[in-house]
């Protein structure tokens, strides 16, 4: 899948990581990142655009066309933070498709009420240390 | 056919390969530059059709170099880049004659239809423009070649035409704004929505130009319209 348009918000491990990836496939990717020295994360073949400023200023998600977006992705380290950018792409700039990470589990329920999908690395590593653990035993 | 030959001016990577990627796929000929003095060196010893340009450049100011391509080589088409925050900076030099721009971030998919409808302006002229549609389109494409007479005589013929149709009215009131007469030129954008409350371009205008911070793109059209040309 290539030729989207993509907003990543956090320009952490994962969301360089995701930016990089999406990017050299050849999709369209904005990245946002309050702390312009995360960038750094990117790679050099990294063709997408990086803007500096707070996902949870709608003046920032608007300089970044998020209305235009195919898929918005929320990787901040916060999970308030990403819930409620997740919300306003959802609602306010009717992104279809909309991905957010959470850690705790008890927010993913909230989050798939509203349309909204969701990554919770804990749960995904719990599931993996029980198939591990039972494996093992 | 010819290849249709397209040059990118930015000192920025990323901009310079989002642009390769979007339009390869056209089948055009692209040449990039970092920066404006690559840029002329290069125009020198080709001539484009199109030009991508980032005012904002290392070495010569993008604005010289627009007034440069603009004087030496008057059929490129420039298309200007811009960052949100400079906005002003892209209205200003499509005073000095560049035909749109294009705000940063976009997409690959933006950049292929901008590319499309400039690159497809060219070939509507006034010899097979007789119905309203065609008359309107001729007076947009007029306009942006900055051709402000022969935009105003394809309107006149528009409203002849069809009177009762907004867009005319909103186009003749961008000719006046162009011209800096804004109060003749909010006359029509009201008379646009006079004639359909719902006609938004007119709205936008109107707006705009009664607001303090005039500054802005003006309205030529329905954004889906523009698009489907």
């Amino acid at each position: 899948m290539n030729n989207r348009y993509i907003v990543i918000v956090g320009c952490g491990r994962l969301g360089s990581h995701l930016a990089n990836k999406l990017s050299k496939c050849g999709n369209s990717v904005v990245i946002i990142d309050r702390d312009e020295s995360n960038f750094g994360k990117l790679s050099p073949e990294f063709s997408g655009f990086r803007i500096e400023g707070d996902a949870t200023q709608i003046d920032v998600l608007q300089s970044a066309k998020l209305g235009q977006a195919d898929i918005l992705i929320a990787t901040a380290h916060e999970d308030n933070t990403n819930m409620m950018i997740a919300q306003v792409a959802k609602k306010v700039f009717g992104v279809t498709k909309v991905i957010a990470r959470v850690f705790d589990p008890k927010h993913e329920e909230v989050l798939l009420k509203l349309d909204i999908e969701v990554i919770c690395p804990t749960a995904a590593a719990a599931e993996m240390f029980l198939t591990a653990a039972n494996r093992q035993s | 056919m010819n290849k249709h030959s397209v040059l990118v001016i930015d000192d920025e990577k990323n901009i310079r390969l989002t642009m390769m990627q979007a339009l390869e796929s056209l089948n055009f000929n692209i040449v990039t530059a970092v920066n404006g003095e690559e840029a002329l060196q290069i125009m020198k010893e080709k001539a484009f059709d199109l030009v991508f340009l980032d005012l904002k450049l290392p070495g010569i100011h993008g604005m010289e170099v627009l007034q440069q391509i603009k004087s030496n080589w008057p059929n490129t088409r420039t298309i200007i880049i811009t960052a949100h925050a400079t906005v002003e900076y892209a209205v200003e030099a499509m005073k000095y004659g560049a035909i749109d721009f294009i705000q940063k971030p976009f997409s690959i998919k933006e950049i292929r239809e901008l590319a499309t409808s400039v690159i497809n302006r060219r070939e509507i002229n006034e010899s097979n423009a007789s119905d309203y549609p065609s008359l309107i389109t001729l007076a947009k494409h007029k306009i942006n070649e900055r051709n402000f007479v022969d935009a105003n005589e394809a309107v006149s013929k528009a409203i002849a035409v069809n009177p009762n149709a907004p867009e005319a009215y909103n186009l003749l009131g961008a000719l006046l704004e162009i011209k800096g007469d804004w109060l003749a030129a909010q006359k029509f954008y009201r008379t646009a929505l006079d004639l359909d409350p719902t006609y938004k371009p007119a709205a936008a205008n109107l707006a705009r130009t009664t607001s303090l911070n005039r500054d802005g793109k003006i309205s030529l059209s329905h954004e889906k319209d523009e698009k489907d040309e």
